[in-house]
């Protein structure tokens, strides 16, 4: 089932008196269950195309329909209700809160995306998240005593802890080694299918396409 | 989540630095405020004492009550419009004691006037603390311009002048000393408004306590510290929090990214602020109590809970504001600026 549609989108920056347009009209559907990979030669624009499906930043032109709904004539407000309750992020880094612990970052996000769950079910959600991301001996640690790995491995769990329709992740495996890449790609993978969530992903890691459902390829803001 | 909280348990130092930092300003701040007012206790509580109302002097003394003489016929016109008005006179003098020991005092004419003593001829009613330099009821006090004896009957509290001691002496025996039979003053209580009276210009309570210089030089003074300190205090908020933002704009990014309104992030640095304002104000009311009771006997300090209750409304209210102009900058942080950016 479709559940995020990207129509005609385009991206144009403007810098001065330099105009450059860095999406030129991309289409482009993405299912349920299905790890979708962008991958292309820097500045091909798949990150800017991330990030406009995320709600990041705006397109100059175009729609983005998610859940039947057009976010692109959403106010700010409505776009980061959406990003709070529907959508994952994991990033390059595991970008955690310094001074929150493993099982505070993941109750955090349950507070942002307003879950309903009394402070006992959060609990337990947390527990078997961490669990699920094999994270769960390491729950009282803060992000200063983890390894890259461990971090982002955190972030997943935070990014999937309240349950979001998409996984949007960029570059997800850039800071980490080959084998700790390995093991992040794989959870997200098994997290795709377990959790019949929607993942985009941009990587320029040829290695990791090998765990995409679908690869899309981007050249000078068109996909390819 | 109290992430606010968490924060500060985390980064204890970072916190325990600011704190200090604000609970000594703040103390000084209390200290310095303590001796404002107690000079100013010291100073002039016997004007400070009097109930609202207006204060009358000629017109020819400029401002300056001892140069200031009211005609006798238009005082006692005045007595006769306004009865609870009191006419007096204050001149720094000097009485000795049985040991012929000088002792420095503010001397105020007696009036039939409730708010001021009234004293009969030949007696004298003193500032408590004198009592402390053992002058005792009963005892005979001299002055070399008086050609009778003061008798001592009755010793008051908080009647001090231009930081001397008052003494109330009766009309009649303030007129021998000083020679005269003009009065420099007239006070009439309880007017919203001064009533006009030909040839005497019209003060409010602060407005002559404006007119003694030395009462006017101390408290600008010390209001000038008071405020510097409320000031900087402010200013050591905006800075601390300011960088605190700019070390953290990339997690705000972050934040704001995954979903956290800005309003949240902004409620975490008032919760801190408001936080480490109030332990540094606990600490500081509870040593400036402290202060109060082991302050030398003769250092003039008088911290009242109004004093207390306004500085620490004033501490909360510039922390808030520095605090919240530093955070300003939270309002532009781009979430895509801080994905670009490593990790925190």
């Amino acid at each position: 089932m479709t559940t995020f549609t990207i129509q005609d989108v385009t991206k144009t920056f403007t810098n001065g008196e330099v105009t450059e347009q860095v999406l030129n009209g991309i289409n482009l559907s993405l299912h349920e269950g299905e790890l979708t990979a962008l991958v292309g030669a820097s500045g091909s624009g798949k990150s800017t195309l991330l990030t406009i499906a995320a709600g990041l930043q705006r397109a100059s032109d175009g729609k983005v329909q998610f859940d039947g709904n057009n976010m692109t004539a959403m106010t700010q407000e409505e776009i980061r209700k959406i990003r709070a309750s529907k959508f994952g992020f994991v990033f390059q880094s595991a970008h955690l809160v310094p001074f929150l612990t493993v099982e505070d970052q993941l109750m955090l996000m349950l507070d942002v995306a307003e879950s309903t769950m009394n402070k006992r079910e959060q609990k337990e959600e947390v527990a078997k998240v961490l669990k699920l991301v094999e994270m769960d001996h390491r729950k009282h640690a803060f992000p200063s005593s983890l390894s890259g790995g461990e971090k982002q491995r955190v972030a997943i769990a935070r990014a999937i802890i309240h349950k979001p329709k998409i996984l949007f992740a960029d570059e997800p495996t850039a800071s980490l080694d080959s084998k700790r890449s390995k093991d992040v790609m794989t959870l997200i993978r098994d997290l795709t299918k377990t959790l019949h969530i929607t993942t985009l992903m941009v990587t320029h890691d040829e290695e990791m396409l090998s765990y995409a459902d679908r690869i899309i390829t981007m050249k000078d803001g068109l996909i390819g | 989540m109290n992430m606010a909280w968490k924060e500060m348990k985390k980064s204890k130092a970072k916190f325990i630095i600011l704190g200090s930092i604000i609970f000594l300003v703040s103390f000084l701040t209390f200290i310095i405020s303590g001796l404002a007012n107690g000079l100013s206790q010291d100073n002039a509580a016997l004007i400070k004492d009097l109930p609202k109302g207006h204060f009358y002097m000629n017109t020819e003394a400029k401002k300056t009550y001892n140069l200031s003489k009211i005609d006798p016929n238009l005082q006692d016109q005045t007595m006769k419009e306004h009865k609870n008005a009191a006419a007096f006179s204050i001149q720094m003098g000097f009485v000795n004691d049985a040991e012929d020991k000088q002792h420095t005092v503010a001397f105020v004419t007696s009036t039939d006037s409730p708010l001021f003593e009234n004293v009969g001829p030949g007696e004298i009613v003193l500032d408590r603390s004198l009592e402390k330099d053992g002058i005792k009821i009963g005892d005979v006090l001299t002055n070399n311009q008086f050609s009778g004896e003061f008798k001592v009957v009755k010793f008051m509290d908080q009647k001090k002048y231009s930081h001397a001691p008052v003494a109330f002496i009766n009309m009649d025996n303030y007129k021998e000393i000083y020679r005269t039979n003009e009065m420099q003053l007239m006070f009439i209580p309880g007017q919203d408004k001064a009533a006009s009276i030909t040839g005497l210009d019209s003060f409010s309570n602060n407005e002559f306590l404006n007119t003694i210089s030395s009462y006017k030089a101390e408290n600008m003074s010390l209001n000038m510290i008071i405020w510097f300190l409320i000031a900087i205090s402010g200013m050591l908020f905006a800075i601390f929090f300011y960088m605190m933002n700019v070390q953290k704009i990339g997690l705000y990014g972050i934040l704001k990214a995954i979903g956290v309104k800005t309003g949240t992030l902004f409620r975490m640095m008032w919760t801190q602020m408001i936080l480490i304002t109030l332990i540094a104000l606990v600490i500081s009311v509870a040593l400036s109590q402290v202060f109060n009771m082991i302050a030398p006997e003769g250092m003039p300090f008088s911290l009242t809970l109004n004093a207390t209750i306004l500085l620490s409304v004033l501490f909360l209210v510039i922390g808030f504001v520095g605090a919240t102009l530093s955070g300003l900058q939270i309002r532009k942080v781009e979430p895509l600026q801080a994905i670009q950016q490593g990790d925190m």
